[in-house]
């Protein structure tokens, strides 16, 4: 009869902590779900949908299914921090994934420390994010930053038979950070360049003619630009009207990933194929570690699409590194997380990736190439195409 | 029914609103801060939509000239809020001087357009001037005003004590924005207020008995822009950063349509429509991507169906209630 | 001293931006002048007609009259909707407000970039320019494309055009006649509300055949919509609200202003809209050519 009682208590005693090993493990999402930035926000959250899909066929983690609650932050930082308060407060997600803008990142960064969440960045670039005077133990990211990618494309020029080098940049914190780190890069690099000529034109801007002709009119041998998404597609198709690819015999590095399977797909043959780009990830990448193919097979058929976005990734990163923070934290609660999460060094789908312990950022290289034709697809792409390791720059 | 005019409602609904962060949760407390934030900017624009028939489009500057005020003042000087607050509505009060003494000259679309270019142009020095605003980049974590005293308060009167930062921010809130919104009651109840209701139904009518129609359209101008920075300093703070789309035309069109929501043609009106179209947006962007579809959907549905907004309809049926009580 | 072809390169840029800009800004004027309404879901019209012809040009394909099919389909299709528009909602709208017509315009923008979305996603898409038109030619050591010249050369076209019909037609006489004075227009028995509708139905055909000729040059984005609004006002508003010569010389003198501002002024291009309108309105509110507004 004890027996039995005792049984019976232990099962009474086991059900709360049974219903609680049961509640999900809530993560929030806020990413831009409209306007010009979606089109990097939307394939963010796929990605990362996928991948806690994946987990979850397996079980979930520590046992507990994991659920993502997406929530359109119209790349605006007011809506971002009103979704994050949300998500936190009502939702009571447990962690943070998220945002895209320079603005959303260290906004919703704010909101993290102070409610004590573990916020991780899978797309901001700017540097304020893990800046000495902003950094505080709750946020991380794992996208490029402006520094890293300002100085690999200067040791991409370096290597170009160029002296007298233009940038175009939009006129905003990420254009102007990029540009600076690359200067600042290339004339240690290479002393002879010349930087002879900076186009700035206004974020958003439709109209590039002016500014095209300007740079023209200095006759660059070489330009570094970083005019991204659907702004690259309208830049370049009126650069290349213009005869300026031609002009600059294709000496031309787009960054902002404007070397991206979508910029190249959704140009057709109006891309300014010979150019060099860079992307976050490129389904076409064949000398990989192997887990990349696995991926992009996997996050095609996700995507029903035989061309996936480059930028599910990210998403599927970010998700990644919270996941096997949580398993090796053994816990949900956001101070060990954020813990186990310093120095963190996983298996990702484009290789090792390290969160380092002094910045909480995650040594995320670029994938860059020079673009080409190829008969296995109706677009241009990246060939060859080289994962550039950013460890040396991050400094 | 008389008995029921006598009660005195905002009193009331202030003295509950103080029970929000112990009733509900703190999703609740920042809810329902957003929202009176918001009400007293909606309010100080309705002092010129609904007051004076001044449609402007660019209210947000006055909002975005306030938010950065304070959060300047507070985060990179050093001043506490009980300077850097009332700072915001002198700053905002002076450029809405300067702007307005241009855009009452216009009337109507002229008046509306110049409004916009002035705060989008407000909008792009934001945008820019990165040492001084913080560029694109804004300026995130204005700190908190100091709440010390309250604690040393706490002690002899308890009931003051245990409450987070947030909430008492919170509190600090509803005492500033019930005293705004005290004020401009006062404002539009007066003789002023008065001539600027004649002068939206009939400016001609009004320069013909020897009203300086301008100068009372400046003076509305530049209290509205004043009260729109006040709430603005309020807000930086809230959202833990000032950024540049505080001035930028989505938030006027934000603001405009609140005023709209509520009834233009009511004090209380405006306030409702912050509380309503702040509700529904949390609402419904939880379970969907296209909240401008909704949105705009809804705006069609009470341009054709409910102009004079919610407290317009609440009238209205108020009315049709008291006509049906007199006839039986 | 910047050598010439430099200079005749940046001119005609600044001439190829403010003939798009005419054509766009014309049906915004056009509406402006009869309507007395501000339409702010132009803007959605043009992204409307970029989307349309977009989407005709998958289901053609891309031969060689596939571009201007599609063109003209998507301009066609999008004056369909405006008149829908007009006739069963706007018309409604008319004895109020006008700040109800400035609202219901927005409510407008904001269901239609929906829509957009919702039926074309948010990745970016683009159209190539038309065989035949692909190639430049080399002047004064400028390179000008043929599209661009083709442009330029449209705008005038269309713009006689206007000013032809406005002029000699029947229909043109009722239209400038209802700017001027709708009433007297109607007691004397004209159907002042199908003429309204009429002209809706053709500054819709404008917005969405910009758009839809602009997508050579441009991506077809979400936000496109926003973008060029605010510019078309400007445009408007220098030459005068209602002027339709005057929207003609705005767009001139925006496209110049543009071109070469950022060589005097290189790092505040995004001040330029702004100055400039708010110039024009405290200088010289009705704009160049136009008439004060009672």
């Amino acid at each position: 009869m004890t027996r039995v009682l005792t049984l019976l208590l232990a099962a009474l005693l086991a059900l709360p902590i049974a219903a609680e090993a049961q509640k999900p493990i809530k993560v929030g999402m806020p990413m831009p779900l409209s306007g010009p930035p979606a089109l990097f926000g939307e394939p963010a959250t796929k990605g990362a949908q996928m991948y806690i899909d994946e987990i979850n066929a397996k079980g979930g983690v520590l046992g507990r299914k994991i659920e993502l609650l997406t929530r359109d932050s119209k790349a605006d930082a007011n809506e971002a921090v009103r979704v994050a308060r949300e998500l936190i407060l009502k939702e009571n997600v447990d962690f943070l994934v998220g945002t895209l803008t320079s603005a959303e990142g260290p906004a919703v960064s704010v909101v993290a420390k102070e409610n004590k969440i573990v916020f991780i960045a899978p797309i901001p670039k700017t540097d304020q994010l893990t800046a000495a005077d902003k950094l505080h133990p709750y946020v991380f990211r794992v996208a490029a930053n402006t520094t890293m990618e300002g100085r690999s494309a200067a040791e991409i020029v370096a290597k170009w038979p160029v002296t007298r080098i233009g940038t175009i940049a939009f006129d905003y914190a990420y254009g102007q950070d990029v540009t600076r780190a690359f200067v600042e890069h290339i004339k240690k690099v290479k002393p002879s360049v010349q930087i002879v000529d900076q186009q700035w034109p206004k974020l958003g801007e439709q109209d590039y003619n002016p500014f095209i002709n300007a740079q023209m009119a200095k006759k660059p041998e070489a330009v570094v630009s970083s005019i991204w998404g659907g702004f690259f597609v309208t830049f370049s198709k009126q650069a290349k009207a213009l005869g300026y690819f031609d002009a600059l015999k294709y000496n031309f590095i787009g960054l902002g990933e404007a070397g991206s399977p979508e910029t190249t797909k959704s140009m057709g043959a109006d891309y300014p194929t010979g150019i060099w780009g860079n992307s976050y990830d490129a389904f076409y990448w064949e000398d990989n570690p192997g887990a990349h193919k696995d991926y992009t097979a996997r996050i095609s058929k996700y995507l029903k699409d035989q061309y996936p976005s480059s930028w599910a990734i990210q998403g599927y990163i970010g998700m990644q590194f919270l996941v096997e923070a949580i398993k090796k934290a053994n816990s949900t609660d956001s101070d060990k997380v954020a813990k186990a999460l310093l120095g963190l060094t996983i298996d990702t789908p484009i290789g090792k990736q390290t969160l380092r312990e002094k910045d909480h950022q995650a040594n995320r290289g670029q994938l860059y190439g020079k673009t080409a034709k190829d008969a296995k697809y109706p677009f241009s792409i990246m060939k060859p195409v080289t994962y550039v390791d950013p460890t040396k720059f991050m400094d | 029914m008389k008995t029921l005019s006598r009660v005195p409602w905002a009193l009331l609904v202030f003295a509950a609103a103080f029970f929000v962060p112990a009733a509900g949760s703190r999703y609740y407390t920042f809810l329902a801060n957003d929202v009176v934030i918001w009400a007293l900017f909606a309010t100080s624009l309705n002092l010129l939509v609904g007051y004076t028939g001044l449609v402007s489009f660019g209210h947000a500057a006055y909002f975005g000239i306030g938010a950065y005020t304070t959060g300047i003042l507070m985060k990179k000087v050093g001043v506490p809020f009980l300077l850097a607050f009332p700072a915001a509505g002198v700053v905002a009060g002076l450029f809405a001087l300067v702007f307005g003494f241009f855009c009452v000259r216009l009337t109507r679309i002229y008046f509306a357009m110049l409004t916009l270019a002035f705060a989008q142009i407000v909008w792009a020095i934001c945008f820019k001037w990165n040492e001084v605003t913080g560029g694109e980049q804004g300026m995130p974590e204005i700190p908190y005003p100091d709440f010390g005293w309250l604690e040393r308060v706490a002690a002899w009167l308890p009931i003051v004590g245990g409450y987070r930062t947030s909430d008492y921010f919170y509190f600090l809130t509803l005492v500033l924005v019930a005293v705004c919104l005290w004020l401009l009651r006062r404002v539009v109840g007066s003789p002023f207020g008065r001539m600027l209701t004649a002068i939206r139904e009939n400016p001609e009518r009004a320069e013909f008995i020897g009203v300086n129609v301008r100068r009372y359209e400046l003076a509305a101008f530049v209290v509205a822009g004043a009260f729109a920075g006040l709430a603005g300093g309020l807000f930086g703070i809230f959202n833990r950063g000032v950024f540049p789309d505080f001035a930028y035309w989505t938030k006027s069109s934000e603001v405009l349509i609140m005023t709209l929501l509520g009834g233009m043609g009511t004090f209380i009106g405006p306030a409702l429509g912050a509380l309503a179209l702040i509700w529904l947006n949390q609402q419904i962007v939880s379970y969907t991507q296209y909240w401008p579809l909704i949105l705009g959907t809804i705006l069609i549905v009470l341009l054709f169906v409910f102009p004079g907004g919610i407290a317009g309809a609440v009238e209205s049926a108020a009315r049709r209630l008291r006509r049906r009580r007199q006839v039986a | 001293m910047p050598d010439l072809s430099f200079v005749f390169a940046q001119s005609l840029s600044g001439l190829t931006a403010a003939m798009f800009l005419f054509l766009i800004a014309s049906g915004l004027s056009l509406i402006f002048g009869v309507l007395r309404v501000l339409n702010f879901a132009h803007g959605s019209f043009y992204m409307l007609g970029a989307y349309s012809a977009y989407q005709i040009v998958q289901w053609l394909g891309t031969g060689p009259v596939s571009f201007w099919v599609a063109a003209f389909g998507a301009a066609a299709g999008v004056a369909l909707l405006g008149g829908i528009v007009e006739r069963f909602l706007f018309q409604r709208l008319y004895g109020k407000e006008e700040l109800y017509h400035l609202l219901f315009t927005y409510a407008l923008v904001l269901v239609l970039g929906d829509v957009a979305k919702v039926l074309w996603g948010t990745q970016q898409k683009s159209l190539s320019r038309p065989p035949g038109l692909t190639g430049a030619l080399s002047l004064f050591g400028a390179t000008i494309p043929h599209y661009n010249l083709f442009i330029i050369l449209l705008g005038p076209a269309i713009a006689l055009g206007f000013w032809f019909a406005l002029q000699r037609t029947r229909a043109g006489r009722f239209i400038r006649a209802a700017a001027l004075d709708r009433e007297t227009l109607g007691a004397l028995g004209v159907n002042v509300n199908a003429l309204y509708t009429g002209v809706f139905v053709l500054a819709s055909f404008l917005g969405g055949l910009g758009g839809a000729l602009i997508t050579p040059m441009r991506a077809i984005v979400p936000g496109m919509d926003t973008e060029v609004i605010v510019e078309a006002f400007v445009v408007v508003v220098i030459g005068g609200l209602g002027s339709f010569w005057g929207t003609f010389l705005g767009a001139l003198i925006y496209g110049q202003v543009l071109s070469f501002g950022i060589l005097f002024f290189p790092r505040f291009s995004i001040f330029s809209i702004f100055a400039l309108m708010a110039a024009v309105l405290i200088i010289r509110p009705w704009g160049l050519l136009g008439k004060p507004l009672k």
